[in-house]
């Protein structure tokens, strides 16, 4: 009796279509002319936020999701936020269920749909970026591409075991189509640009 | 055996409506009129014929002809279907240009024919099948005095020419526009109000026996078509299809709504009869004065 | 019970069948809003189709290439011949682990191989996380939509549920309470859960790796913490490269619900770094009728589905008939051309249930023709026999008339007159399904071709 892998590889050889050329280079649009307002509205569109802000004072200037001093919680990989609480003293990822705010910083951010790239450092920091109730991400203001192809572009085929676009909180409209924020992850999404 | 028709109809009189010959008049024209058309409503046929001639062309009526074979393809009886295909091939072969007065005829024609019966005639044939609309616009029609139809039409786009023969850019596509020849013709007509519909090419619902076979959800895809055109305040809904019309007519009729259903055709031909007759009026043979009507006539864009 | 009896029920309630239709419009024109953003969209569009054509000439190699690095990186790479296997597989591996505590993101897949009641049958919970496929999994109902699975329920039905279900206040209807509950329950599954199921949305060949794409975070949520990750994935869903993954992933959120991104669009590649146990992941490769819809040239573009479900949404039958209706796992213009293909006796009606307007075809992603491999479906399944004896006949017989002008002028003549004479009443029983709610057009004494030789005959007299 063969086995199941056996098998189908017989029925795909079996049934194999003519062959059909691989699809030449594609060019990606270019980026747009006013890409910070479109990146913007498109992580508007998506729930989440943008700032702009120097980076010598950038924790002083932008508008918090909730002000820092008083949570309990905090998990940062980002210079300029100290963790606190459960972001120093969790044994396991579960732990972190009562995150109050996980701030990170990403490669880069697509300007056509408002994603960041994130390679979490860590699994406790992807377990963080989905258990916090707020998630914070700061990314360099140069490091904008236009779409999706310049973004796997700069990505290449890289080994990593884990790498995800983010854009906005997380949420949901399987409710009669009404979108509601915070569906499982994070209620909010702040996405901070800094400048030298 | 194939019928010629002489100049005749309601009309008839080319200069009346300042028409001039059309650019190859060796072109022979054939008329292709649905089954259904043919049964059911004669009048449109008779219609199109009238509008044909008045803008000059001459066009044969093959007697030959039968069906198009789209019911029997859309009910996946595909032998009978192809017994027509081969029909129409025999009956339309010898014609330059073969005018459909129905787009899902036409598509059928177009789309499905070469697919089915592949040959370079069955290809040479299918292509030089044009929806009735299609036809006048690349003939020039459209630049032409139309004449005056003073009322608010809604348009119903008929799938069929659509998203098979592409006559207009559908809704759902993200290309540069393309008009639809009829929208063309409709928008050159003096005193006639395009409605704007808020589904502007959704689909009515007859779909052949899909009609009869689901009923319920045919008559609410109608209906809905009818709402939105009584929202838009149409007195008139058109199409180039007569089948979309029967379900439209239908639905309307029974459910008391005051539409009236027209071929583009039959729009059209009234829309010229209504000019003919007010030029009739004024238009004294034997003065060499022109007159303001004659004049406003001639302007190819059909404006006063 | 078949599509038109469902159909007809649903459609009875004109109130019901006009939110409905609204909803999914609605889905449809925010589809249209993001497409509009999006200046080379046609072109997008012929390429996934390209890149799809291409792979499904390669799944071989491409299958090979791809177990090669899913192992290099640490998973272990299964194979299910159809849904059974596949469910045999996922249950030992929880068994032989001890696991009884399983949550599921959204996989149509998984709904396809009845993956939920071979688990429960062997005692293991499995909660489905996606908000919508936890709705359905608590009403005991299959999803209605591909990715919005409660679509046909109203937020007042929504906290009936919850109160029965999970004893929240009665009479809530507010969707953020609602799904403030929803939050509170499933948290605590994933916190408490031993394994971590999910669906594949793209397989990366170049890589071994694979892309699951969410908005609520749910597959990440369920993968992250647990030490357990199955992936199950079908024959169809492989691409050949990375960076083949712009195209799919700027089409895909655009056409299913009108944003320009999911929320999460998670590239996995073996499993997690040990945190701090080490993880498994798990990938169940599913035939099921796959390799059989490859075979079948007018068919197989169907394969290059990305699972979107904009032709559900433009689709005007699906909108006034609803998901169940189609009695099937995938419904709509899609699920009619997959489902049909597996079980052509099952679901013999359902290339019928569609008017053929082509809209469907229009909003593909991938270019499916989808109205025309429906069309096709028509045929076969004539031919096939499964096809009602009486009403091929008939067609087979007008159709036979029709050919010949004799026959079809005959028919013509002979109907008309009938029709004439008949008492309205007789008339209107005899074409009963048309006049139930529709008017029969005037029938006229004469056919067209009649007058025209009239009006020939007049001419030549003169």
């Amino acid at each position: 009796m063969t086995d199941a892998r056996t098998e189908i590889f017989r029925r795909l050889e079996a049934a194999r279509p003519p062959a059909s050329a691989r699809p030449a280079q594609w060019s990606a649009p270019p980026m747009p002319i006013d890409e910070m307002a479109t990146l913007r509205d498109r992580l508007s569109d998506a729930g989440g936020s943008l700032q702009i802000a120097q980076r010598e004072d950038w924790t002083e200037r932008i508008v918090w999701p909730v002000p820092v001093s008083g949570i309990a919680h905090v998990y940062s990989s980002v210079a300029g936020v100290s963790n606190k609480g459960v972001g120093i003293s969790a044994l396991t990822d579960h732990d972190l269920e009562c995150l109050d705010l996980c701030v990170l910083s990403a490669d880069f951010a697509v300007v056509e749909n408002g994603a960041v790239w994130h390679r979490p450092k860590s699994p406790r920091e992807r377990a963080a970026a989905l258990l916090a109730t707020h998630l914070m991400i700061v990314v360099d203001a140069a490091e904008l591409v236009p779409t999706l192809h310049h973004a796997y572009s700069r990505i290449g085929s890289e080994a990593a075991s884990f790498g995800w676009f983010l854009c906005g909180p997380s949420k949901t409209a399987d409710i009669e189509q009404a979108l509601v924020l915070g569906a499982h992850g994070p209620c909010t999404m702040s996405l901070i640009l800094l400048r030298d | 055996m194939l019928g010629r028709t002489r100049r005749s109809g309601l009309l008839s009189n080319r200069i009346l409506v300042g028409q001039r010959a059309p650019e190859s008049p060796e072109m022979r024209i054939a008329l292709f009129v649905p089954c259904y058309i043919d049964q059911l409503k004669p009048a449109i046929g008779l219609a199109a014929l009238d509008v044909l001639e008045t803008f000059g062309f001459e066009v044969d009526f093959p007697e030959a002809q039968t069906c198009c074979g789209q019911a029997f393809l859309t009910a996946g009886e595909t032998r009978a279907a192809d017994r027509l295909f081969d029909r129409y091939l025999d009956v339309f072969d010898d014609f330059d240009q073969i005018v459909a007065l129905s787009g899902s005829c036409a598509a059928t024609i177009r789309r499905h024919l070469p697919s089915r019966r592949a040959s370079s005639r069955a290809e040479g044939v299918a292509g030089r099948t044009l929806e009735f609309s299609e036809f006048l616009v690349e003939n020039g029609v459209a630049t032409r005095n139309l004449g005056r139809f003073p009322h608010r039409v809604g348009l119903h786009s008929n799938c069929h020419a659509l998203r098979e023969l592409r006559l207009g850019t559908a809704s759902e596509i993200r290309e540069p526009e393309r008009m639809d020849p009829a929208r063309r013709l409709l928008s050159s007509i003096r005193e006639l109000q395009l409605v704007d519909l808020t589904r502007p090419d959704e689909c009515c619902g007859f779909g052949g026996i899909f009609s009869i076979e689901e009923e319920a959800v045919s008559c609410r895809m109608g209906l809905d078509r009818l709402a939105d055109h009584r929202l838009a305040n149409a007195e008139v809904i058109t199409s180039t299809d007569v089948s979309c019309l029967f379900q439209l007519a239908g639905l309307a009729d029974k459910a008391g709504f005051e539409f009236r259903a027209m071929h583009l055709a039959e729009l059209l031909a009234e829309s010229l009869a209504n000019v003919i007759r007010e030029s009739s009026r004024e238009f004294d043979p034997s003065s060499r004065d022109v007159g303001a009507s004659q004049e406003g006539m001639d302007r190819t864009d059909g404006s006063r | 019970m078949g599509h038109v009896d469902r159909a007809r029920e649903f459609v009875a309630d004109a109130d019901r069948t006009g939110w409905h239709d609204r909803a999914l419009w609605f889905v449809r024109t925010k589809r249209d809003r993001a497409a509009d953003l999006v200046p080379d969209w046609e072109a997008l569009r012929e390429r996934a189709s390209e890149i799809k054509r291409f792979a499904l000439g390669q799944l071989p190699e491409l299958w090979c290439e791809f177990e090669e690095n899913a192992i290099r990186a640490g998973a272990v790479v299964h194979w299910a011949r159809d849904g059974h296997e596949h469910n045999e597989i996922i249950a030992r591996l929880l068994q032989e682990r001890r696991i009884e505590r399983v949550v599921k993101s959204k996989s149509m897949l998984t709904e396809e191989c009845g993956l939920n009641p071979h688990l429960e049958a062997c005692g293991i919970e499995v909660v489905d996380t996606d908000l919508g496929e936890r709705i359905v999994q608590l009403r005991n109902e299959s999803p209605s939509h591909i990715v919005m699975p409660a679509i046909h329920l109203r937020r007042g039905e929504i906290g009936e549920l919850f109160a029965e279900k999970m004893g929240s206040p009665p009479g809530l209807d507010d969707p953020t309470e609602l799904t403030a509950i929803a939050r509170r329950d499933l948290r605590d599954r994933f916190l408490r859960a031993q394994a971590g199921l999910t669906g594949i949305n793209f397989a990366v060949a170049e890589t071994g790796g694979f892309v699951v794409v969410t908005n609520e975070g749910n597959a990440d949520l369920g993968t992250a913490l647990p030490k357990l990750h199955i992936a199950s994935v079908g024959l169809e869903k492989i691409i050949p490269r990375q960076a083949d993954l712009a195209v799919f992933l700027r089409l895909l959120a655009r056409s299913a619900t009108g944003q320009a991104i999911t929320a999460y669009t998670s590239h996995f590649r073996g499993p997690r770094p040990p945190s701090p146990d080490p993880q498994e992941l798990h990938i169940v490769v599913v035939d099921n009728g796959r390799s059989h819809l490859l075979g079948r040239p007018a068919f197989r573009e169907a394969l290059a589905c990305i699972r979107c479900g904009a032709c559900l949404n433009t689709c005007p039958v699906y909108r006034r008939s609803g998901g169940h209706s189609y009695g099937a796992t995938v419904p709509g213009p899609i699920g009619s051309v997959l489902e049909t293909s597996r079980d052509p006796a099952t679901h013999a009606e359902l290339p019928h249930a569609c008017s053929l307007c082509g809209s469907c075809s229009d909003v593909c992603p991938v270019r499916i023709p989808l109205h025309h491999q429906l069309l096709a479906f028509r045929g076969e399944l004539a031919r096939a026999g499964h096809q009602r004896r009486s009403r091929r006949a008939a067609l087979g017989l007008i159709g036979w008339l029709f050919a010949r002008p004799s026959g079809y002028r005959w028919l013509g003549r002979s109907g008309r007159f009938l029709a004439r004479r008949l008492p309205t009443a007789r008339l209107n029983a005899l074409v009963s399904p048309w006049t139930r709610q529709r008017a029969l057009p005037e029938i006229p004494e004469a056919s067209f071709r009649e007058l025209y030789a009239r009006r020939r005959a007049a001419e030549n007299d003169r």
